[in-house]
């Protein structure tokens, strides 16, 4: 069966889409009408016939670019390769567990099995805050084992993956995407992606807020949950297929060391919580829980907020291209392979309005955010 | 929107621009070769982060 391929003009630049390896590609509008063509059985000579007079290039010339762009773009990228699961031996879950955790999310019992200290540590300190005694009956049931070399996880009695410790941050993401599809009532396929982000809301909307580790995003969100604003997830954001809203997941917020001055004041219980030190980033964090007051389950986006912590900045906000943060959004977030999510995913970004905030003056960004989500509307 | 509010600049980390081809003094078509390539996140991930000792 052919591959699909979906193209989407945003501002100036066209977005290309391939189904094969689910790879975007940003280029220019016509070389993207020329990728159309080409994907659509056109022959070089022909498209190539159209762009001399525009181009001003001889004929040749043109053909060996178009030539170039198949060879180059279009091949490796509709060309079905096949793909190699990794095989795992039949390996069953162990018969006793070193620990059973139980946590209580919207009131759907969670139980997860861990065989280890070290799994425990990989998932236990984002719950922590959601655990309650042992329970009888428990709406889902996840196991989490290790051979020598990989961390296996079952939800429910079935297999979902094994991961290796370099790839550790697969079956942690894995494991939350099962939370929430659990909690939310919906498959994978229902799901349009999930962005490295934190989602904030003012009760009626929501707003993801981006940036690299290190930026300050997570204790931007700190900040803005302490002045009325309500956290619906932290790092890890879904949004649904069908509303393209953004949904809930209660996981804690991570807060850096040195974000400790400024947000003790506002959560002084975070003198008394426990630090962990991941020594491979060489971070220390403590776990600070999400404030969702109103329970709020879905809200739709009404903007992305690229923000930065910089000391030599007061408060600045830019508008910007929602091309150029594309090209910042895509390699951070996993985005469903499904054409039709896609579609859905490319229609729902080209109409958010896209910013850029750089501050060091707290209670200035504070204002500004609940000024832009009034102003947005 | 708020006059605040700047026109349009670059933000921070960019996927390195990549080109099909050099056309030499055709730089209309250099111009029309240059792209970006992204790729989303095989699977859905949480923040790397190991788990280290001291907890």
């Amino acid at each position: 069966m052919k591959k699909e391929i979906l193209f989407r003009d945003i501002d100036k630049k066209s977005i290309v889409w391939f189904e094969n390896s689910n790879q975007y590609i940003v280029l220019e509008k016509k070389a993207a009408q020329i990728l159309k063509e080409l994907h659509v059985g056109i022959p070089i000579n022909d498209i190539a016939q159209n762009l001399v007079s525009e181009l001003d290039v001889p004929i040749k010339n043109i053909e060996r670019f178009i030539s170039d762009l198949e060879k180059n773009i279009l091949l490796p990228n509709t060309n079905q390769g096949v793909v190699k699961q990794k095989e795992y031996t039949n390996l069953t879950p162990p018969a006793k567990f070193e620990f059973s955790k139980y946590y209580d999310i919207n009131g759907i019992v969670f139980k997860i099995d861990f065989s280890n200290e070290l799994e425990l540590s990989l998932v236990h300190p984002k719950f922590a805050h959601l655990e309650v005694l042992q329970q009888e009956k428990f709406d889902h049931y996840y196991q989490v084992f290790n051979d020598d070399s990989s961390t296996f996880l079952y939800a429910d009695k079935v297999f979902i993956g094994a991961w290796s410790y370099n790839e550790i941050h697969y079956f942690q993401g894995k494991l939350s995407m099962q939370i929430v599809q659990s909690l939310h009532q919906k498959p994978e396929k229902d799901w349009l992606g999930v962005f490295h982000a934190s989602a904030v809301s003012d009760g009626t909307n929501g707003m993801l807020f981006l940036g690299d580790s290190g930026n300050g995003k997570s204790t931007s969100l700190a900040l803005l949950q302490a002045n009325g604003f309500h956290c619906i997830a932290d790092d890890f954001v879904p949004v649904s297929a069908m509303t393209q809203d953004i949904f809930s997941f209660p996981a804690a917020i991570s807060i850096k060391k040195n974000s400790l001055d400024v947000l003790l004041p506002l959560y002084p219980e975070l003198k008394s919580s426990a630090e962990y030190h991941f020594t491979r980033l060489n971070k220390i964090v403590r776990f600070l829980p999400p404030k969702n007051d109103k329970a709020i389950n879905q809200v739709p986006c009404i903007g992305f907020v690229f923000i930065k912590y910089d000391k030599n900045i007061e408060f600045e906000i830019t508008k910007i291209s929602n091309i150029d943060a594309f090209e910042n959004l895509i390699p951070d977030s996993w985005l469903s392979p499904i054409i039709e999510n896609v579609d859905a995913f490319l229609n729902w970004y080209s109409d958010i309005p896209c910013y850029k905030i750089t501050y060091s003056n707290n209670d200035k960004m504070i204002s500004e955010v609940s000024k832009l989500f009034t102003d947005v509307i | 929107m708020k006059k605040n509010i700047k026109n349009n600049q670059e933000i921070t980390r960019k996927e390195a621009l990549k080109k099909i081809g050099d056309y030499g003094k055709y730089t209309a078509l250099t111009a029309l070769g240059t792209y970006i390539l992204l790729h989303p996140k095989k699977a859905q991930a949480d923040s790397p982060e190991d788990p280290g000792t001291d907890f």
